[in-house]
């Protein structure tokens, strides 16, 4: 009985599973498909062809796409890790004049919705020139409000020894910061990273404003109009293509570290 | 001491926003020209550049418009950081307008010959279709894809009708004989018709708007700052639309995020312009016949059918420091001989008046009979009626189309009359 | 030296000064001198005073569009922390194959929303959607999962709620270990049923987590933009138009930056009145 029980429970869970999973694995399956089959496609194509990637790849250029999104999530993550460490060491660990009004204000712009900024911001990009560029789409991300203040918590735990003994050596700030800090805060980096890497990896309505030019699209914007305008000619295999190689640099990066990707996420919900 | 990186870095980061500031200066002797971005009419601007660049001083250079969600966007960007190109050939009419009040087109009827060149190549009623209501003329017709009723020929002869649906009774009545439901699940799953349910404005080019024209002769939207499709046409569209939707003659759900829909015989008929025919040929599947006929009218319908042309113009903008020069580039580009040169290329309409007589362009109709059909429509095909708030004005009626049209919440009668009031309303000030 | 370490501190906050007076404190400034103006970028600004307020409270879209946003959050947030927190009480016990189990409902949270949205469009198809094969298989009716605009939100909904369900299952994982062992034990001594251990014990001690999951969920509600940008485009009837996306449907669409950033403006206004009162709510009960 207690064993029925168990199996009627694995089961359940299962499917609990599958309901997640099985979607992925139907765009997987019908992406592979002849275009006549997606619309009663279940489980398994009759015959496997990759006619809509080879279609997808002479429609749109997502090959250049990818290493947009690659050069624009990177810069973004090097930059929040690199300011974002300078500025929470500097409001965990020196004092100064200001020091907790910075740190209010940067709470304040947390709870700031995005909506207020969207058009001037959009007018800063186009005064400065920088629409169709990579720099609308980097800069502004430099400076994270919460990887900042993430910084600021777990530098705050290391030990203070740590910091004197390499003030005694002579370090200067920057060096205490990038030779003694971060080699002492991999968690916090990876964290913070992966965090700013998906959330720039991801993002869409901001390429949507500041890129007209299909050369510099990121992936998931290239998709997204794509998916919603015309080019993909009524053929959805193609579509679906779109959406697979999208997802496939992220879900591979989540099968190698897939711990540290759902700690990193969770923990950004909890230092809300 | 590491701090003089950091402020380095800083100086270098200013440094770089401030140089981004400034404008590009393009060279003097050089005109640069945009085309549109679908391969043909680049291959079409790379023959005529390359051609006229061989024999003058001033040379021209060209670019596809940089490719984004749409030309007119691209092309607004492009003004608002003052990167315009001297000539844009792929402007909609409707736009024009708009950037003609805030000044940053070439008045062309200022330039030498223009006026007895626009009256060679159209028709007066083209001309006064295209000119500002400050009374200048800011754009060259070029080129158009009018929208016809492409029809399944395979399912029109099993239907056993004695010819192609022309009018509204025979549409419907066609559409009733072909409603099915192919897999007996109690749901339609064969319509004889499509038309994109999406309230996007310029989705109505697609249907309204060309049953509208049709309908009301060339009829207008808007008259000096008002609406004025308020009117009997205008409502038989509606109901006419109205009752597909309501007898499920037409598909509700959105048949364009599925595959191709009227290959695969699910639809009978849709409303669409010539670039289907590429399309088509490409994607049939073996033995599928297909052909163009006008768009449906009313019962009572006399004289002839109009439909919307979906017209792409020329401008010069005002950035351009030649606009003589520019002119004499275009007018060569759009010679007659040229003309036919993008014909045969893009398997697009020049804009000129009798286009399917003229023997020059005989032999390509005759070896695509396809576009003769296109050809002979071309006589009647309206634009966009000059106004700097279209976009709205289409937004408007798209809204009440889809509360009426589609889900039929409203009589067609006041559908037609809330968005002629909302209309007006644009225009108060 | 000492010059140094006075001036240190402010050059190492200086990029987030920067960032601060560029993209935040001069944006909401300009954004409220928008609010007088009418501009479509290309002609010069124009001074209208007070008239796209007056527009906005007589915009009956606009309305529509937070009405639409408030029957996403009244549908996303309960229906997101009943199944998240079913789940994660399920894999809170001695399981095998747990990390496979909580890596599987993970999985959409960590795939772009666009992936997801042209996804589930196909599994929402009125004709041969994969819902409604099914619905139709087990002797059911179909459902106009997109086209029927009483279902559309909420159908959005329900999709946000597949996405992010996961991320709320391991919040609610983390909150759930802190419950100390000891008061189960107590419990059990004391006979309490699985229920009453549940209402008792757990979801008192984890009242928190849900605090913050419904302030997560709000915010992530109000900025939903690409779910109906892709796959309704705000219809059908502006059943599913989301603020955000109205908002860029005005700035982007049509020009309107004057009106666009009037309802930005507006929008943000009603958000952060939400949070207050929802952060009001948590420290009282906290």
């Amino acid at each position: 009985m207690k064993i029925l029980k168990r199996i009627l429970f694995y089961l359940f869970l299962t499917m609990g599973a599958l309901i997640f999973i099985y979607p992925f694995y139907w765009m997987v399956a019908a992406s592979l498909a002849p275009e006549n089959e997606i619309a009663n496609l279940t489980l398994f194509p009759s015959t496997f062809t990759l006619s809509s990637y080879t279609q997808m790849f002479e429609k749109i250029p997502i090959g250049r796409s990818l290493v947009n999104s690659i050069i624009v999530a990177s810069s973004v993550t090097i930059g929040v890790l690199v300011f974002g460490s300078m500025i929470g060491y500097a409001l965990s660990r020196l004092k100064f004049k200001g020091r907790n009004t910075i740190f209010y204000v940067i709470i304040f712009t947390m709870t700031l919705p995005f909506q207020i900024t969207l058009i001037p911001q959009y007018i800063i990009m186009v005064k400065f020139g920088w629409v169709d560029t990579y720099l609308a789409l980097i800069v502004p991300y430099f400076i994270n409000a919460l990887g900042i203040i993430m910084f600021r918590q777990y530098f705050k735990s290391i030990p203070q020894s740590l910091i004197d003994a390499a003030r005694l050596d002579g370090c200067g700030d920057l060096k205490i910061i990038f030779k003694i800090l971060w080699p002492n805060s991999v968690p916090a980096l990876v964290t913070i990273g992966i965090i700013t890497f998906m959330a720039s990896w991801n993002e869409v309505l901001w390429p949507l404003i500041v890129i007209r030019d299909e050369s510099l699209m990121t992936m998931p914007q290239l998709i997204t109009l794509f998916a919603v305008g015309g080019r993909a000619e009524s053929q959805l295999g193609v579509k679906l293509a779109s959406a697979v190689v999208l997802a496939l640099p992220i879900v591979i990066a989540y099968i190698f570290f897939q711990k540290y990707f759902i700690q990193s996420m969770a923990s950004s919900g909890i230092k809300e | 001491m590491r701090l003089k990186f950091l402020c380095l870095t800083l100086i270098v980061l200013a440094a770089v926003i401030l140089i981004r500031c400034g404008g590009n200066n393009s060279d003097k002797n050089t005109l640069s020209y945009w085309s549109s971005n679908n391969s043909y009419e680049i291959k079409y601007a790379d023959y005529i550049t390359k051609k006229w660049n061989s024999d003058s001083p001033v040379k021209v250079s060209f670019q596809p418009v940089p490719e984004g969600q749409s030309s007119e966007e691209v092309i607004l960007a492009a003004v608002v950081g003052e990167t315009t190109p001297d000539i844009y050939s792929n402007m909609w009419q409707g736009d024009v307008e708009a950037y003609a009040e805030a000044g940053i087109l070439v008045p062309l009827d200022t330039l030498d010959g223009f006026i007895e060149f626009i009256y060679d190549r159209c028709d007066s009623s083209v001309v006064e279709e295209i000119t500002s209501s400050d009374g200048h003329i800011y754009q060259i017709p070029w080129k158009i894809n009018p929208i016809m009723l492409i029809y399944n020929k395979y399912i029109i002869k099993n239907l056993q009708l004695n010819s192609v649906p022309e009018t509204y009774t025979e549409y419907t009545n066609a559409s009733e004989k072909f409603k099915k439901d192919l897999d007996g699940d109690g749901y339609i799953d064969r319509w004889f018709g499509y038309a994109e349910v999406q309230v996007t404005w310029w989705q109505r080019f697609f249907d309204f708007y060309p049953l509208y024209l049709a309908a009301s002769g060339g009829g207008k939207l808007i008259e000096n700052n008002k609406a004025v499709f308020n009117n009997e046409y205008a409502i038989e569209v509606f109901s006419f639309l109205k009752n597909l939707y309501t007898h499920k003659y037409f598909a509700m759900e959105r048949l364009s995020a599925r595959q191709d829909v009227f290959l695969s015989g699910i639809i009978a008929t849709r409303f669409t312009g010539p670039w289907e025919i590429a399309h088509s040929e490409k994607y049939k599947p073996d033995g599928f016949e297909y052909d163009f006929i006008h768009m449906p009218v009313p019962d009572d319908h006399e004289g002839p059918i109009y439909t919307y042309g979906d017209p792409k113009n020329i401008v010069i903008f005002s950035t351009c420091k030649y606009p003589q020069t520019a002119w004499k580039f275009l007018r060569k580009m759009i010679s007659e001989e040229n003309d036919l040169k993008f014909l045969e290329i893009s398997n697009q309409l020049p804009r000129r008046k009798e286009l399917d007589v003229n023997p020059l362009y005989a032999d390509y109709f005759k070896a695509n009979p396809k576009m003769k059909k296109f050809a002979a429509q071309a006589k009647y095909v309206k634009g966009t009626d000059a106004s700097p708030v279209l976009k709205e004005v289409f937004d408007l009626i798209s809204q009440q189309y889809e509360a009426c049209v589609v889900y039929g919440t409203k009589s067609p009668e006041q559908a037609i009359k809330d968005a002629a009031d909302a209309v007006d309303l644009l225009f108060l000030k | 030296m000492k010059l140094n370490n006075k001036i240190t501190p402010y050059l190492l906050v200086s990029p987030y000064i920067f960032h601060f007076l560029l993209f935040v404190a001069f944006p909401v400034i300009f954004s409220i001198v928008l609010t007088f103006h009418k501009w479509n970028i290309i002609s010069p600004m124009e001074y209208t005073g007070l008239s796209n307020y007056v527009r906005l409270f007589k915009d009956e879209v606009f309305l529509q569009s937070l009405i639409n946003t408030l029957i996403f959050l009244v549908i996303h947030i309960p229906l997101q922390i009943i199944v998240a927190l079913f789940l994660a009480e399920i894999l809170n016990q001695k399981l095998k194959f747990r990390g496979f189990f909580r890596a599987a409902f993970f999985l959409p949270v960590i795939v772009s929303g666009v992936v997801v949205t042209i996804l589930w469009q196909q599994l929402y198809g009125y004709d041969t959607g994969f819902f409604n094969r099914l619905l139709v298989t087990i002797g059911l009716g179909k459902v106009g999962w997109l086209t029927d605009p009483n279902i559309a939100m909420p159908s959005i909904a329900l999709m946000a709620t597949w996405k992010n369900v996961g991320l709320y299952i391991v919040l609610f994982l983390v909150g759930l270990q802190t419950v100390p062992d000891q008061y189960y034990e107590a419990a059990d001594i004391e006979g309490a049923s699985k229920w009453q251990k549940f209402f008792k014990i757990t979801l008192p001690m984890i009242n928190p987590t849900i605090f913050m999951v419904v302030i997560l969920s709000t915010i992530g509600g109000f900025s939903l933009f690409i779910e109906p940008y892709v796959m309704t485009g705000g219809g059908p009837l502006n059943s599913t138009i989301s603020a955000v996306l109205y908002i860029y449907k005005q700035g982007f669409f049509y020009y309107h930056m004057g009106y666009s950033a009037t309802l930005g403006l507006f929008f943000a206004l009603i958000i952060l009145l939400v949070v207050v009162i929802q952060k009001r709510f948590v420290e009282r009960d906290v």
